[in-house]
């Protein structure tokens, strides 16, 4: 039953074995055609590039190496040295003074970049000389003056001195806590 | 590897964080100096807040760049001090607080010991001790004083035993005398008010 394509098979073998003579001016002729294509170098660096970035390759690595690099590029993002640990609660905080013949008092602190133009305080009333200010504290401690009329600072009489007072123009000290 | 891989990413963060925009209220004689001071505290994750303030203050208090520069200058110092004497885990508000205590005269002792026996934070306790020497009362008592607090007092106990000690003061009390009636006084309230939150019932 088998026998036809047995024959067939042994044909295509020896037909396989016979010697082949190949013309000795082949090669020569095969290189004359490749050096006629048009030249496409920067293409080939190029796809040669691509291929080498997109190849997919096996990386050997311990589970504990990933494990530091994952931990490393944590505490990298998320480490900045002026954050807080935990989220701070804010409390509002007010602040008054008494300032006589004023026409304008500002509050001036580490809570509001030392800008006289943030945090402007408010009268009591109209005829008397009483100034108040509310702003928001986070817990910290945290430095701060009333300056009146634009020129003359005025410490918090009902707060505690700040001690290292380098620049001449005195300064209080309001801690805010969390518990 | 992993060191290459921090290394680049400490570099990107730090590239991205350029110079503070509020640095240019600054004079052109300081502004480099402050900056420089600012960039060395955050390379040695140090807080930077507290220096930007201290130079803003300096400015707007139109003081001398030399001494704006002194100030700054000192105040990196002396949170670099704090850090050593609280440890790596403090958090900003307490290394600013710890510099003003070590700055009011502070042994760096109590602030290792304060860490130690405290849970909670110790801006307060520390912010307490500093404000207690600017009234007068002796470093070692009022180092003493909070000490016996800072356990168990919350925050607003330890408001509360400041504001005593000031009244007292106020009111013609030798300064560690006072200290020492209001921090015995406040330890009997903390007891109580301890013992008072712990027989208070829990969420169900």
């Amino acid at each position: 039953m088998f026998e036809p394509d047995e024959e067939l098979i042994e044909r295509v073998v020896r037909q396989l074995r016979r010697p082949v003579t190949v013309d000795a001016g082949l090669d020569a002729r095969v290189m004359e055609q490749v050096r006629r294509l048009p030249a496409r170098r920067a293409a080939g660096a190029a796809h040669a590039a691509w291929g080498w970035l997109t190849r997919p390759r096996t990386v050997p690595f311990l589970p504990l190496g990933a494990l530091a690099v994952a931990a490393v590029f944590v505490a990298v993002v998320l480490w900045r040295p002026d954050r807080p640990s935990r989220p701070a609660s804010v409390s509002e905080f007010g602040f008054v003074v008494v300032a006589p013949r004023a026409t304008t008092v500002s509050l001036v602190g580490d809570f509001n970049d030392w800008d006289a133009a943030r945090t402007p305080m408010q009268r009591v009333r109209k005829d008397e000389s009483v100034w108040t200010a509310v702003i928001p504290l986070t817990p910290g401690r945290y430095r701060y003056a009333f300056l009146v009329d634009g020129v003359r600072w005025l410490a918090d009489p009902a707060a505690p001195a700040a001690r290292d007072d380098e620049y001449g123009a005195p300064s209080s000290v309001v801690t805010v806590g969390g518990s | 590897m992993t060191l290459l891989l921090a290394a680049t990413l400490v570099a990107l963060q730090a590239a991205t964080q350029g110079p503070d925009p509020r640095l240019q209220r600054l004079d052109s004689i300081s502004r480099p100096i402050v900056t420089a001071l600012v960039d060395s505290a955050r390379a040695a994750a140090l807080p930077t807040e507290p220096l930007v303030q201290r130079a803003l203050e300096g400015t707007t208090k139109r003081a001398t760049p030399d001494r704006i520069v002194a100030a700054v200058r000192r105040l990196a110092l002396d949170l670099g001090h704090a850090r050593d004497a609280l440890g790596p885990t403090a958090s900003p508000t307490e290394l600013v607080a710890a510099a003003a205590a070590l700055r009011a005269g502070a042994p760096p002792a109590t602030l290792t010991e304060l860490r130690r026996i405290r849970r909670e934070s110790l801006t307060v306790p520390l912010a307490v001790l500093t404000d207690l020497v600017g009234s007068g009362v002796p470093v070692d008592s009022a180092a003493a004083a909070v000490l016996s607090l800072a356990a168990q007092a919350r925050d607003a106990d330890l408001v509360e035993f400041r504001r005593a000690v000031e009244r007292d003061i106020a009111l013609g009390a030798p300064p560690a005398s006072a200290t020492a009636a209001a921090a015995a006084f406040a330890a009997a309230a903390v007891q109580v008010n301890a013992g008072a939150r712990q027989q208070r019932p829990g969420p169900p």
